[in-house]
């Protein structure tokens, strides 16, 4: 061992001097660019040894990629360190007393792939483990279920029995044979699936479909000119190897996982440059991208080879990130790997920044962790230890840089969406929308339907039309909520009861036995499905729309000994993290979600036909709080409720009622003085004119007048903006960013001024001035009261002399006194919150947050302007109609001579 | 009554200015609009002369005479300009001792090698007449001036031998139909340069005739922008030199992207961090001789072999082996501009590998240098094999080499015309020649994207990073540091 470990560090040593020997001279310059120089590789050359620890050479064995790699990295703590290789299996058992039996692809059952792996003492076997190897096996990176027992021993130990899950297999004729492991072999964690540069991954699954798991890892050899298949056993080329028999690194091109290493089993990574790009949409074999849409490519989608919609205008790449050539590992590193062990969070200091105690190198290769840096999808329970490791966008952007010149409440955008909410605005490859196993067509395939895609998914000319993911809640391990953009597919299928495990779904294989008759429908099917009669079951009549249907599969399936068949549906989330685009691409305009029916409330289409209505998959972080809506044609909607979700968006949230009652308010408010202002007019003309006498009086100084001025415009232009926002789809010419930052600025303002006026009337005591003297209090307003009922058509004059040290009569100081300690500093402090969201959000959230903060707002809002509309008016009260307004501007009023005593 | 200003309208004003102020400070910024089509220089209006031109031409300068009783300066303007001395200013350059000069007139290339001795062909482009009387009597004779050949409708107006109008040319209607520049007057000449169509250039070619907006956005589509739109002419110096004719260029003196391009022409604050090393044409021209293809190696030791056939794009007995290619990425080397060396008549040629007609200045430790794309022609031409130096052959006329298929009669007859002695003994040698490729520029959703050059994965793209003088992929080694 120690002298590999030598080998190793020499070889670390030796290979870069050796290249840089090699450098290449200047060389003949031709038109084509300069031929790539050899693939180069820092590995050293290591012998294969098979599960005996034998070099392959000599016992001509199947090679063990643990006991081969094992020489100088310790496999069997990657082994034990990787969710990729556990797949749930250490905390297999009966999880969540659910169908599921482990939170991880061994045991998780998935609707999409119907097949369910049976757990000890269900009465019906679907996949043992082996079967399920053979099914999954190909995304499977061997160890963990692969090669141990659900009770934690190696699976050729277990003894050969067709009543155990763990060792039996369901044959094509549906009779239950035993398995025995020690013939197939254990697939073991198979390194040279992710570290090759060229994984025979066709051969492996070959290998695996057929039951022959001992060789998955030596078929993944294949190709390179290493190993051949052998009449028995393996035929390793002797000439692939060095002299001491060791194999040449330089033939396996070992490497740190790129994109297409992990494309090979999660989805659509397109790596070759020019070639365009194509897509086998809502294919299972792709899962990350038929589930969700995403495709991970740095080409450009103009430049695809996929019949997109729009495709012209679609000149960016269809990932930035892909496209500025980052790879997967770069954000879902290794969790020990010291490149990116400061990014983990740790327990560090406040005050420290950066800890540069990593681990060494040498010892990091020695034991890489395989747990992967993950983020918070909606598969939150694989995992869990690893959840929220994972570099985030804010670990290497900074939002408020890029968004703070032209975005206002940069904080509270952020903390209410995640960035994929608007920089990925659009999937623009189809996804899967519902699968419906409740029936088989005569192939024994369920009925699918694909979103985002018009006609049939695999046909090149069908139109790929896209589709906009819908924004849910996603709670974050850190007790944050964000709105993420997710996919959500829906389920449907038949559960029955098993008679000692609880609710099961029904078989694939008793599926089959209860809809087909060998290559057809059974004829019972045919006669209840076929409405048309003609003896065939098309796509459309295989739905189960009627109870005559569903009786019918129900008694197919009942006869086949399952005890109370019924109809369920789920829908699941599926989050959406990848096709990021550049802000210049994302949803940068206010009015995606500022507007009525805005993205925030816009939902999709769940399914085109429901035969149940179903449920949400609540075993996740994504807070399904909207509505699933029946349409009038049989088609099933999701509805966001974002008001439950406590989501406040201003021109898109709105309480009607209060809207209703304020536009009232205002209304009634504009008749009334309207109606009082016709009815002076008429009693003006019908009176005979005296010309009142009047003096002019010094009444307003000059602080006084601009102080009133410049609230009077604050107050207007605010009303106006305020109405902007609330109702931006009404004012749609108008940009809403800046509209946003006139309130704020006007807001602030208005405060200061309000403030400084406070200061100004306390100061001078002038504030006695507008508090009603309690004494007489009721008797003058009655008086005052009177004379705008009746008094004022009689041209009488004004109860109360105006004198500059008191020139409010008892009502206007009464209403004063409202607006100025009531109204506006309500209205301060809830247009204060609203902006402070982003500040102080836990002031905010305690008064109710902006779900209530906002309605309030818009209310007060409503009667301050009725306040403007009566305070108006009233100024034309004075011995003209506009000497009040023309006072208030210049300072000096007419007032009415009085020979009454003064005072009140 | 008042007759003095009213004071509250400084309120007013107070409260406007209180309101305004911030809120222009704090208000959201949009984004300039493009404005690179202002900068397009303005062209007068045309004037036709149809009526104006009057009389019999019989000759080419019977017509230039009629040119120069209007626009007099017409013709002394252009003979101070390169399209008529066919040589650049003198310049010192540091292998010899005098200053010299670099054009068609005196030096060869990797094509056709020179036009000495060759004038009853060669001068077919050029903008002048009368090649018949020698380059002396010809050049001082402003009647020789051709105004036609750019400025008459190209499709009526033909060149022949010794720069002399064809000989069923109607020169009056030729004459009557002239206007200002377009790209069938440039294109004559510079697109079918080195004896056919897209021969030597590479980005120019008979595609940029009629070019689509995805040949060559701003030739294409709907600018359709004409050679003088970029190549802006002043007193008939038109803006624009050669690589292939200069030692030094003044950047003044040379058309650039920023001519009309200017500010923060890219969004991307990632690709702005390219603009140092990279120049626009290596981003913005992905690919030349996109439409046509262009000649990329020239092998003259093959020519004059009896029984081959004659192929337009393998093999012509006058001219020897050569190969074409279409629509390939071009070479990329550091430029700055200039040229680092430039072979003169007379400079030996090079014993360790194929001698450099041109060789591009820049290195990556240059400031003023930028990863510029070359379209790059290797040729086998002759050379003296006593003297060491290339030769420049009489390929045209009655006693050349396309007449004769005779090399040593060819270098002989070439002696009194270049001043190189001929040792009688030829042979072959490897030259190479770059050609700084600058037309079919794409438009910025055509242009190359990041995965064109860089690999996360270390495959090797069309920068070959050793060759430049990185030590890798810049994303992962970082950018070239300045001094």
């Amino acid at each position: 061992m120690n002298k590999l470990k030598h080998l190793c560090v020499i070889g670390a040593a030796v290979l870069p001097s050796a290249a840089a020997l090699a450098a290449p001279s200047a060389t003949t310059h031709t038109a084509k660019p300069a031929p790539p120089a050899a693939i180069k590789t820092l590995h050293p050359n290591f012998a294969l040894l098979d599960a005996q620890g034998t070099n392959v050479l000599t016992s001509g064995q199947a090679v063990s990629p643990m006991k081969s790699c094992g020489q100088c990295h310790d496999t069997a703590f990657i082994a034990s360190h990787s969710f990729h290789v556990d797949l749930g299996l250490q905390s297999f058992g009966s999880w969540n007393k659910t169908w599921h039996s482990s939170p991880g692809l061994f045991g998780q059952w998935d609707p999409l792939r119907y097949r369910y792996l049976s757990q000890a003492g269900d009465e019906r076997l679907d996949l043992s483990t082996a079967g399920w190897l053979m099914l999954n096996g190909d995304r499977v990176v061997g160890g963990g279920p692969a090669t141990t027992s659900r009770g934690g021993k190696p699976l050729t130990t277990l003894k050969p029995g067709a009543g155990d899950p763990e060792t039996s297999l369901l044959a094509a004729n549906g009779a239950r044979t035993a398995w025995q492991w020690a013939e197939s072999g254990t697939m073991e964690t198979n390194c040279f699936l992710c570290h090759l540069e060229k994984p025979d991954l066709a051969a492996r699954k070959a290998a695996i479909r057929d039951g022959r798991f001992g060789d998955a890892s030596t078929a993944t050899l294949s190709g390179l000119g290493i190993v051949q298949a052998a009449a028995q056993g393996w035929a390793w080329n002797r000439a692939a190897f060095t002299t001491e028999g060791l194999i040449d690194s330089r033939k396996l091109a070992i490497q740190d996982p790129t994109n297409a290493n992990c494309a090979a089993c999660h989805g659509e990574v397109h790596e070759a440059g020019d070639q365009p790009l194509q897509i086998s949409a809502c294919d299972l074999d792709y899962p990350q991208t038929a589930t969700t849409g995403q495709v991970m490519a740095a080409q450009r989608m103009s430049a695809s080879a996929v019949n997109l919609a729009g495709k012209g205008t679609l000149q960016r790449a269809w990932d930035v990130h892909a496209e500025r050539q980052l790879q997967c590992t770069d954000c879902h590193h290794a969790l020990n790997n010291p490149a990116h062990v400061n990014d983990a969070k740790g327990s560090n200091p406040a005050h420290l920044r950066y800890d540069p105690r990593t681990l060494d190198i040498g010892k990091y290769l020695e034991r890489p962790d395989h747990n992967f840096a993950r983020g918070q999808s909606a598969q939150v329970h694989v995992a869990p230890k690893g959840k929220g490791t994972m570099r985030r966008c804010e670990n290497c952007h900074d939002a408020s840089a890029s968004h703070g010149n032209w975005l206002p409440y940069v904080e509270t955008h952020i903390k209410t969406l995640a960035c994929e909410s608007c920089h990925i605005p659009k999937m623009h490859a189809p996804a899967i929308e519902a699968v419906d196993w409740t029936g088989l067509a005569a192939d024994g395939q369920p009925a699918k339907s694909c979103r985002g895609v018009d006609g049939e998914p695999g046909d090149v000319r069908s139109l790929v039309t896209g589709f906009e993911p819908v924004l849910m809640k996603r709670t974050q391990i850190d007790g944050g909520a964000l709105l993420a953009p997710y996919n959500l597919i829906t389920t449907f299928y038949w559960v029955y009861d098993d008679a000692r495990s609880g609710k099961r779904p029904v078989r694939l294989a008793d599926l089959r036995a209860a809809y087909l008759d060998g290559q057809a429908h059974a004829a019972d099917i045919v006669a209840a499905f076929d409405s048309n009669r003609d003896g065939v079951v098309a796509a459309d009549e295989l739905r189960i729309d009627s109870p005559q249907k569903e009786a019918a599969v129900k008694a197919r399936l009942s006869a086949l000994g399952l005890k109370n068949v019924r109809m369920e549906g789920q829908v699941q989330p599926f989050s959406i993290n990848h096709n990021v685009t550049r802000g210049k691409f994302a949803l940068n305009d206010c009015a995606a979600c500022h507007r009525n029916g805005s993205r925030v409330d816009q939902g999709m289409q769940l399914a085109g036909f429901a035969p149940v209505t179903p449920g949400f998959d609540t075993a996740n972080n994504v807070s399904a709080s909207g509505d699933v809506v029946r349409r009038s044609d049989g088609s099933l909607h999701y509805r966001p409720a974002p008001v439950r979700d406590a989501v406040y968006v201003f021109g898109a949230s709105r309480i009607g009622l209060v809207d209703a009652f304020g536009a009232l308010a205002f209304v009634g408010t504009l008749l009334g003085v309207s109606g009082h202002g016709l009815m002076r007019y008429l009693a003006w003309r019908r009176r005979p004119h005296v010309p009142l006498q009047t003096r002019p009086v010094q009444m307003y100084d000059a602080y006084r007048r601009f102080w009133h001025w410049l609230q009077a415009i604050s107050v207007l232009a605010l009303l106006f903006t305020g109405l902007v926002i609330h109702r931006p789809d009404i004012f749609g010419a108008i940009s809403f960013p800046a509209t946003v930052t006139l309130h704020n600025v006007l807001a602030a303002i208005l405060v200061i001024n309000a403030a400084l006026s406070l200061f100004y009337h306390l100061a001078t005591e002038r504030m006695r001035e507008y508090i009603p003297r309690p004494y007489g209090f009721i008797d003058d307003s009655m008086r005052q009261t009177k004379y705008y009922v009746s008094g004022i058509f009689k041209g009488e004059p004004h109860p109360f002399e105006k004198r500059p040290d008191d020139r409010m009569n008892p009502i206007q100081k009464l209403t004063y006194f409202g607006i100025l300690n009531v109204l506006l500093p309500l209205q301060i402090v809830t247009g204060a919150l609203m902006w402070g969201m982003q500040r102080w959000p836990e002031a905010a959230a305690a008064l109710g947050g902006l779900p209530l903060l906002g309605p309030a707002h818009s209310l007060l809002a409503w009667l301050f302007g009725c306040f403007i509309v009566g305070h108006v008016y009233l100024t034309t009260t004075g011995p003209t109609p506009l000497e009040g307004i023309r006072a208030m501007v210049t300072g000096t009023e007419e007032v009415e001579v009085h020979e009454q005593a003064p005072g009140h | 009554m008042k007759n003095r200003f009213p004071r509250w309208v400084f309120g007013l004003l107070a409260i406007g200015t209180l309101v305004l102020v911030p809120f222009l400070y704090l208000k959201p910024t949009s984004t300039p609009a493009r404005q690179a089509a202002s900068h397009l220089p303005i062209k007068g209006a045309h004037v036709d002369h149809r009526d104006i031109v009057k009389g019999d031409f019989k000759t080419g300068p019977d017509v230039t005479r009629a040119c120069l009783a209007c626009h007099k300066d017409a013709a002394s303007e252009l003979m101070k300009t390169t399209h008529w001395t066919w040589e650049s200013r003198a310049v010192n350059v540091p292998w010899r001792k005098e200053a010299v000069t670099i054009g068609k007139i005196n030096q060869i290339n990797n094509f056709c090698i020179g036009a000495q001795g060759n004038e009853n062909k060669c001068m077919a482009c050029h903008a002048g007449y009368g090649w018949e009387a020698g380059k002396a009597a010809q050049q001082s004779k402003p009647e020789n001036v051709d105004c036609l050949a750019c400025h008459a409708e190209a499709a009526i107006y033909n060149k022949g031998l010794f720069g002399n109008p064809a000989p069923s040319t109607d020169l009056l209607a030729a004459a009557r139909s002239v206007r200002a520049t377009t790209r069938e007057n440039c294109g004559k000449c510079h697109f079918d340069g080195g004896g056919g169509n897209g021969v030597k250039h590479g980005d120019l070619d008979e595609s940029l005739y009629f070019p689509g907006r995805s040949l060559d956005v701003h030739m294409g589509g709907k600018h359709n922008m004409q050679c003088s739109d970029c190549h802006v002419a002043r007193k008939h110096q038109i803006l624009g030199l050669m690589l292939a004719d200069n030692y030094t260029i003044d950047p003044a003196e040379q058309v650039s992207c920023e001519q009309c391009h200017s500010g923060k022409v890219h969004q991307d604050e990632r690709i702005g961090t390219h603009l140092k090393a990279v120049a626009c044409q290596t981003c913005h021209i992905p690919a030349i001789a996109r439409e046509e293809p262009t000649k990329v190696a020239w092998d003259w030791s093959k020519a004059g072999r009896k029984g081959r056939e004659d192929d337009h794009y393998s093999y012509l007995k006058i001219k020897g082996e050569f190969s074409y290619e279409a629509n390939f990425a071009p070479a990329y080397r550091w430029f700055n501009g200039n040229n680092e060396y430039r072979y003169l008549l007379g400079d030996p040629i090079s014993r360790d590998g194929p001698t450099h007609i041109n060789k591009p200045a820049g290195a990556i430790a240059d400031p003023n240098a930028r990863i510029f794309p070359f379209k790059v022609h290797t040729a086998k031409q002759p050379y003296d094999k006593v003297n060491g130096y290339l030769l420049q052959p009489i390929t045209a006329g009655a006693n050349g080499y396309w007449t004769n298929f005779n090399w040593d009669q060819a270098f002989e007859l070439a002696v009194p015309v270049t001043g190189l002695a001929y040792s009688g003994r030829y042979g072959f040698t490897e030259t190479v020649m770059y050609w700084a490729s600058t037309h079919m520029v794409q438009s910025a959703d055509k242009a190359l994207s990041c995965d064109a050059c860089h690999s996360a994965t270390g495959k090797p793209g069309r920068m070959d990073w050793a060759a430049l003088g990185y030590p890798g992929d810049p994303i992962k080694w970082g950018g070239r540091k300045l001094p």
